[in-house]
């Protein structure tokens, strides 16, 4: 694959030891971890970061990497995992939802209650949009039970073209055809806009995941998909929202990440369980402190 | 259609917050807990989170009070959780250095004086200060450790804190600890790492 | 490296925040056959314990995030059929009190830092039930 780029970054020599200090940082950073077949993946995205941050040397991007300068960590990271949005991104977590999550959470429940999940951030809506098909789809239980679906995020542009519920093709990839033609309908532009009864069901809110008053207004969640979001924060804003994330769930709520994520990284309020599916991470039952 | 249009609430009543205001003295880990969340950044609640630290049993109740002390910031806050460093307690002492990493220019003026400390456990673990400040002033640091250091677990922390940032300025002093652990399990290995690490690393 | 699973004596999970630390275990168990697994805390070490198999693990005390002990502790009190995995701890510490607290945490071996190679290799051997 041989890519335009320009002389600059191609005359920034890399070692082998700087590729060994880079790699022990992103792992010890995020959990990311490449074998050595799997080199040639981020010597390319280094050298590209480098000469995106229009650095002279790999030392000087490093420095700028471990500072966080510019956000560079979320570029960084960004550029080593794929970031589109579309239906059933992750599905496994989803199948996790419906095969072990649900049963555990509607057990001690009568039938009618209900259901809370939270999809922050939701983005422009493709991820609570995906729970509320995936559970029409796939969940026998669907009619016994409330669901209650909110989707939250900090940017209210993305929480408009979600609430609109207007998407293209690539974002419809995953979704059979039976599934597009019995949600979606054809808009201008070859877009498909989902079911209006959807899009009337799931509550958009903006809200802020570090912010303690804001997120005080939700609460009693038995699920929520965080997924791709924690691992960017600072130490402070991670500690922050993790801890506000718990509040926002009932005890023995469940919480997903994204699939490069885990909480090892992130915080130790939330026990690890492992299901057939996901990995998922769960508020203790009781208070065990 | 099963899906409902709910309220961020749920159907719960507002809990702790419309009843008494919770407390960090209070015998309910859940109040001791609302309490130290809703003190984080308030400067002048350093005494109270400080106080309420001293003796907090519960490990989410104490990591409540030490990301409100991390949101405050300040010298003060450093202060109150420093002296976790040489608890008897692996997880309280772990939580401490984790607290203290997460204010890099509230530390900064501490960690000279954490890597003279008498007590190796703590000079162990103040090598990990080290890993958030620009390498041009780590580096240094950890090879005036390095040098002085006789004890070798303290001396391997400082390594592996130096294979990520140290400059080619720390070649002379690692260098003089291989002679002086030559014969010590795993330090000539630690060395010889850190120093095949920033020889090769280019400037 | 790739290509010791297929004829690896034992896989082992290494549980060190240090990345030197968890690179000499490394190359020093897989010069004696054994599969190495990393992670950098309790948190991680559970999430790898519960997602792959393992005849061992190494864990150290001193983590951030969740130290030994605790990982240990919430190891063993699991209804898995992990709980039981033969577990070799590896601390700074030398006090009595120290080896006591990791008994009682559930590890079956206590070795103290810095440890020889040869030290490692013999006790991961009895552990594993590999012959030296």
């Amino acid at each position: 694959m041989d890519d335009a780029e320009g002389p600059s970054s191609r005359a920034i020599s890399i070692s082998a030891e700087d590729v060994q200090r880079f790699c022990e940082f992103l792992y010890r950073r995020t959990g990311m971890s490449f074998t050595e077949g799997k080199r040639y993946f981020i010597d390319h995205r280094l050298e590209d970061r480098i000469a995106a941050t229009g650095s002279s040397s790999f030392q000087s991007y490093f420095s700028l990497l471990r500072a966080d300068a510019d956000h560079e960590i979320e570029h960084l990271i960004n550029s080593f995992t794929v970031n589109e949005t579309y239906f059933y991104r992750e599905d496994h977590q989803l199948r996790c939802m419906t095969s072990s999550l649900l049963g555990a959470i509607v057990s001690r429940r009568p039938l009618g209650s209900t259901v809370r999940i939270w999809s922050i951030p939701c983005s422009t809506g493709e991820e609570p949009y995906s729970v509320a098909l995936w559970l029409m789809e796939n969940w026998p239980h669907v009619d016994s039970y409330n669901i209650e679906i909110v989707g939250s995020d900090i940017d209210t542009r993305a929480l408009r073209a979600a609430a609109e519920g207007i998407y293209g093709d690539r974002a419809l990839m995953r979704l059979s055809r039976g599934i597009v033609d019995r949600y979606f309908k054809p808009v201008a532009d070859g877009k498909h806009e989902i079911d209006e009864g959807l899009r009337d069901s799931i509550q958009f809110t903006r809200a802020n995941m570090i912010d303690a008053q804001d997120m005080a207004n939700y609460r009693d969640f038995d699920l929520i998909f965080c997924r791709n979001v924690l691992i960017y924060f600072d130490d402070a804003s991670r500690r922050q929202a993790a801890e506000n994330l718990y509040d926002c769930l009932r005890p023995g709520g469940y919480i997903c990440l994204g699939h490069s994520e885990s909480m090892s990284r992130i915080s130790p309020l939330f026990s690890v369980r492992r299901f057939p599916d996901a990995i998922v991470y769960q508020r203790p039952e009781a208070d065990h402190g | 259609m099963p899906l409902v249009k709910g309220n961020r609430r749920g159907s719960a009543p507002g809990g702790i917050a419309t009843a008494n205001p919770p407390t960090l003295e209070s015998s309910d880990p859940e109040c001791r807990w609302a309490a130290a969340r809703g003190l984080a950044g308030h400067a002048e609640a350093v005494p109270a989170l400080s106080a309420a630290l001293v003796g907090e049993t519960v490990p989410r109740v104490r990591e409540a009070i030490m990301t409100a002390l991390i949101r405050i910031g300040d010298t003060a806050s450093v202060e109150a959780i420093l002296p976790y460093l040489r608890s008897q307690n692996a997880g309280l002492r772990a939580a401490a250095i984790e607290a203290l990493q997460a204010m890099p220019s509230a530390i900064a003026p501490f960690i000279a004086p954490l890597f003279s400390d008498t007590d190796s456990d703590v000079r162990l673990l103040a090598t990990e200060l080290a890993r958030n400040i620009k390498a041009s002033e780590a580096t240094p640091l950890l090879c005036d450790l390095i040098e002085r250091e006789q004890h070798p677990n303290v001396c391997a922390a400082a390594i592996d804190v130096l294979i990520e940032v140290g400059t080619p300025e720390a070649l002379p002093a690692l260098e003089k600890c291989a002679v002086r652990f030559a014969a010590t399990p795993f330090l000539p290995f630690a060395i010889s790492m850190a120093i095949a690490r920033i020889s090769g690393a280019k400037a | 490296m790739g290509d010791i699973g297929a004829t690896a004596k034992a896989r082992i999970l290494v549980a060190d925040d240090s990345s030197l630390v968890r690179l000499y275990y490394r190359s020093t168990l897989e010069k004696a056959g054994f599969e190495v697994e990393q992670a950098i805390n309790g948190i991680e070490a559970m999430e790898k314990v519960l997602s792959q198999r393992f005849d061992l693990l190494i864990v150290d005390v001193n983590m951030p995030r969740m130290d030994g002990f605790t990982f240990l502790r919430s190891l063993r009190c699991g209804s898995n059929d992990v709980a039981g995995l033969p577990a070799l701890m590896i601390s700074t510490e030398a006090q009595m009190q120290d080896i006591t607290e990791a008994r009682a945490a559930g590890a079956n071996f206590y070795l103290v830092k810095p440890v020889a190679e040869a030290e490692l290799v013999r006790h991961v051997c009895v552990l594993t039930g590999v012959p030296l």
